[in-house]
């Protein structure tokens, strides 16, 4: 089971438990109804997609409603650090909640007290607090974008605003630069999908591979294009592909999605995610396939 | 010594709100103690101490609802910092054309307006609950007519987006340039 964990920009959303169902631009929770715009509502829609398209059940999200005061999250936070080994999902998905290191640190433990670690993501402000906290080494997959690669690479900052201005001036050419200083100072998941005009895979320290096509610039614009990458990813480790698979397949739908859906700064999340089962349909398979060469090669070499 | 309780309640909060003295201290923790704000007493680092030698340590991300709290309630305080780390918020704005629309860049959060009409076309980046709220707030608004995100916003992307805010209105004023 695929287990998402975040916020939802509403004031009155009770914490809110249940299978997550696509409907258009809206998305369907117990019984609340949340718009899919940038933030978590688009990661679950993309998640929503995926595993429909894999003929699998949907996820499972844990929303709440938070405008930034942190009251919402610390909720999460609490019903995370005492439900977690009960719920045992197989994938968990962190992304928007106010970071607080001392609650992540607790979520981390609760995670390991389930019968199997969940694997575990980390997106948005809750890789901030992963990062910040000194346990980022215990989840598996971090999906940062080039500023926030920068924070990883920076050993003091504990959020984004702060980073070191020669790291956050660093251009894509030095993102191998920053890969090796994200995962020397432990402030990498195992695994990195850095997203930009040329995604980035690491494993273990190592740069694994590079994608830059269809190269579609107006994606950097649009609210939650980050979001999908990370939702895609969730969904389809969750579905049984190993994390390089899913963090290859995720970036080649995302872009192809901002080429099917052509793409303006204009364009709106949901307009980007309701191509993703032509999308897939088309391309899972191929890709799908082509990952997996890859790390046939991968491990030969 | 009677802070020392402080330390062991778990809280790492990463960030420092300093005052002239001890009074202020009081006050201010007592000020966000009402708002439910977690904070504790602490003895600031040597490099760090501005004013007096006692100072409250707070969750440094929520930093503007902090500053905003601390100045309606006449707390008069003399910085808030990180505890490690370079003490100045990133200050470096970088700009994209996009022809008939205009990304504004600043930390990890991104604001793109489109030219003529100044409408806020799409935010994106950043991480804190705060952003899709202040989104949904912004969207569609004319940037002058948009709310003002260090108002509305509790953390420190918040203060990152207020930042990309204010250079897309003097570019879009400057007629997109």
């Amino acid at each position: 089971m695929l287990l998402i964990c975040g916020t939802a920009p509403r004031k009155d959303l009770p914490l809110t438990e249940g299978e997550a169902i696509l409907q258009g631009d809206t998305l369907r929770i117990g019984g609340a109804e949340i718009p899919c715009t940038q933030g978590t509502a688009a990661l679950v829609s993309a998640a929503c997609a995926t595993l429909a398209c894999l003929g699998k059940p949907a996820p499972r999200a844990l929303l709440v409603g938070d405008d930034g005061s942190g009251k919402g999250s610390r909720l999460l936070y609490d019903h995370l650090i005492h439900n977690l080994p009960r719920l045992a999902p197989q994938v968990v998905v962190l992304h928007y909640m106010l970071p607080v290191m001392g609650l992540m640190r607790k979520v981390s433990e609760a995670a390991s007290k389930a019968k199997k670690r969940p694997f575990m993501i980390a997106d948005a402000a809750a890789m901030y607090a992963a990062k910040a906290a000194g346990i980022a080494r215990e989840f598996d997959l971090f999906t940062p974008d080039l500023s926030e690669l920068a924070f990883l690479a920076d050993p003091q900052a504990t959020h984004p605003a702060y980073v070191s201005r020669h790291l956050f001036e660093s251009d894509s050419a030095r993102i191998p630069e920053l890969v090796a200083a994200a995962y020397a100072n432990g402030s990498a998941a195992r695994t990195l999908v850095v997203k930009g005009a040329v995604d980035h895979i690491a494993q273990d320290g190592r740069i694994v591979d590079r994608l830059a096509e269809p190269n579609i610039p107006a994606l950097e614009a649009i609210g939650g294009t980050g979001d999908t990458i990370s939702g895609m990813a969730g969904a389809l480790v969750s579905a049984g592909f190993d994390e390089i698979t899913a963090a290859r397949v995720a970036v080649r739908a995302n872009r192809t999605a901002g080429l099917y859906a052509a793409v303006t700064p204009a364009t709106r999340i949901w307009q980007v995610i309701e191509t993703l089962p032509r999308v897939l349909a088309e391309h899972l398979d191929e890709w799908a396939r082509q990952a997996g060469n890859k790390n046939i090669e991968r491990s030969a070499s | 010594m009677f802070f020392k309780s402080g330390k062991n309640n778990g809280f790492e909060g990463g960030g420092l709100v300093l005052f002239e003295n001890v009074e202020e201290a009081m006050s201010g923790e007592r000020a966000l103690k009402a708002d439910g704000v977690e904070n504790r007493l602490v003895a600031p680092p040597p490099e760090l101490r501005k004013g007096c030698d006692l100072a409250l340590e707070i969750n440094l991300v929520e930093k503007p609802a902090v500053e905003r709290l601390l100045r309606s309630r006449k707390v008069h305080f003399v910085d808030i910092l990180p505890m490690k780390g370079d003490a100045e918020l990133l200050q470096v704005v970088q700009v994209t054309d996009f022809g008939e629309a205009v990304m504004v860049k600043a930390g990890n959060m991104k604001l793109t307006f489109d030219k003529a009409s100044g409408v806020v076309l799409n935010i994106s980046g950043g991480g804190c609950p705060d952003i899709p709220y202040l989104h949904a707030e912004m969207l569609a608004k004319p940037l002058d007519r948009a709310p003002r995100p260090r108002e509305m916003g509790h953390t420190l992307c918040s203060l990152m987006l207020d930042r990309a805010y204010v250079q897309s209105l003097e570019i879009w004023k400057n007629g997109g340039r």
